[in-house]
């Protein structure tokens, strides 16, 4: 990267954003989950990816943090970063590609990426503690 | 916070920083996969000029070495390097150092950053009068060049013969028109070379050389590494770290480093509390771990055997060779080399094999491979 060029993000519209940096895609009664571009770029190469039980119980993330808002966690070589749920609910089905493949959190955050999909249990309500496309690009700006 | 005299090129070579024991380091260029490969597969160049240089020289230097430390000095001949540890009074690591013979009477000691303090207060506590130390950490930079094109690179930029430095053993030969003192040693269990600018006033020699090598080794695969590299590469060849592996509570003989330890040489400082460790029986053994789940084991995890806690991890990483996790820690001596144990991760226990390092195939990889 050149001096004074600003690093430019993928941020799909239609997805909402948690300031943890995952994302959340309404699919009918269901939401899919995953972490965002940025969060990626900020991990660097992921090299092993925890994931969640299927049945596994969700709470919402929310200050204070707690073990029980915890999808599982992305590594690299030098660091561990938990994955925090964007939405209370239940873990329906997770990634599974993921455990051969964990660069895909990289290479495609919004897509093969995808971490789990949960049933959640507030979706109207909680939905509003989240960010839509304009408001996460604005947010992640006040961090660079 | 001190900083590395060659940061701007680091920065230049696309270096992301990290505060490492009190120096801001270059953590990675690339990243820490890549460079790990470069390394394993064709070269690597590390600024390690963290890491601390004193010369200790007079009548008295050798027998004050001896004291201080636990190997034989009196074995190196001049030009010969010797891993060594320096022990408290209780036989714990105080630090693990390499020891140059520059000549007679004239040695450099290699130290860790993080106790070069400590051990200047340490040497200076116990020095006669007829031996002079001087810490020229400050002074000094310390380029690695490590991998299996470490020599056909180096060649290009000396008109020294390398092959006459033989696996620790060290010379004092012209490197880009600069004398250094070049010794084939490192820190992956590659072969290699570490290239001392000792003592220098001006250290724009050494980011001029920094630079020439990167040009001349690019062709050959050659790589800037960082911090993560070489914790990756030190991890994969099983050596120790000072702070993880090697502490003030712990013995070499714990750590599995015995071989630095000469009981029938003279006096040392911490031998007798060592005898009486060896008569005692070792506490913990240091071995190493090879995951058989899923999993990064890191430094401080739980290590248990059928659910109860028998040791602690010291060291941890995903092996970019092995693609799988890889671990040091200690253990009960009653566990051997081949058994199945589990290491808690996330809250849940994980199996893992204990294994011997280095954690490659010897044949395959670092400077014992073939072909």
């Amino acid at each position: 990267m050149e001096f004074g060029e600003k690093m430019e993000y993928k941020i799909p519209e239609g997805l909402y954003y948690s300031k943890e940096h995952e994302w959340v895609k309404v699919e009918g009664n269901v939401a899919r989950t995953g972490i965002t571009d940025y969060a990626q770029s900020k991990l660097g190469d992921v090299v092993y990816v925890e994931l969640p039980e299927v049945g596994k119980q969700v709470k919402q993330v929310a200050e204070p943090k707690s073990k029980e808002m915890e999808l599982g966690a992305a590594e690299s070589i030098k660091a561990v970063s938990a994955i925090y749920s964007p939405l209370s609910g239940v873990v329906k089905e997770v990634n599974e590609a993921l455990r051969d493949k964990p660069e895909l959190l990289n290479t495609n955050p919004y897509d093969e990426g995808w971490i789990c999909v949960l049933e959640p249990s507030a979706l109207e309500a909680e939905l509003k503690n989240l960010m839509d496309a304009k408001a996460y690009a604005e947010y992640i700006k006040t961090l660079e | 916070m001190k900083h590395l005299p060659l940061e701007e090129a680091h920065k230049e070579a696309g270096a992301q920083f990290v505060e490492f024991a009190g120096w801001w380091m270059p953590i990675q260029y690339s990243s820490i996969s890549e460079e790990h490969m470069a390394v394993r597969e064709h070269a690597g160049l590390f600024d390690v000029s963290h890491m601390g240089e004193f010369l200790i020289t007079g009548p008295g230097a050798l027998e004050f070495l001896q004291h201080i430390t636990t190997n034989d000095v009196s074995t190196l001949s001049e030009g010969g390097a010797q891993y060594s540890t320096v022990l408290n009074d209780r036989g714990g690591v105080k630090d693990d150092v390499v020891i140059y013979r520059m000549g007679k009477a004239r040695f450099m000691l290699v130290c860790n950053a993080v106790n070069v303090e400590k051990l200047e207060k340490w040497f200076i506590d116990h020095c006669p009068s007829n031996v002079e130390i001087k810490n020229i950490s400050e002074s000094t930079v310390l380029l690695a060049l490590q991998g299996p094109k470490a020599q056909q690179i180096l060649e290009s930029l000396t008109p020294a013969d390398l092959r006459a430095i033989r696996r620790f053993n060290g010379a004092w030969i012209e490197v880009a028109g600069t004398q250094c003192w070049v010794s084939r040693t490192g820190y992956t269990g590659e072969d290699g070379f570490e290239i001392f600018f000792v003592d220098m006033k001006d250290l724009e020699p050494a980011v001029k050389t920094w630079k020439t090598l990167l040009s001349a080794g690019e062709k050959l695969g050659l790589k800037p590494c960082g911090l993560g590299a070489r914790d990756t590469t030190r991890i994969e060849a099983g050596l120790c770290l000072y702070g993880n592996e090697l502490t003030e509570d712990t013995t070499p003989l714990e750590a599995r480093i015995s071989f630095v330890v000469k009981f029938e040489k003279s006096d040392f400082i911490g031998k007798n509390a060592l005898l009486q460790r060896k008569q005692q029986g070792l506490r913990k053994v240091r071995v190493g771990l090879r995951m058989l789940d899923p999993g990064i084991p890191r430094k401080g995890m739980k290590v248990l055997s059928q659910g109860e806690p028998i040791g602690t991890i010291t060291s941890g990483t995903f092996s970019p060779l092995l693609k799988q996790g890889i671990a040091m820690g200690y253990v009960p001596p009653n566990f051997d080399f081949g058994q199945q144990v589990e290491i808690e991760i996330h809250g849940r226990p994980r199996r893992a094999e204990l294994v011997k390092w280095p954690f490659y195939d010897k044949k395959r990889y670092g400077w014992t491979r073939e072909g």
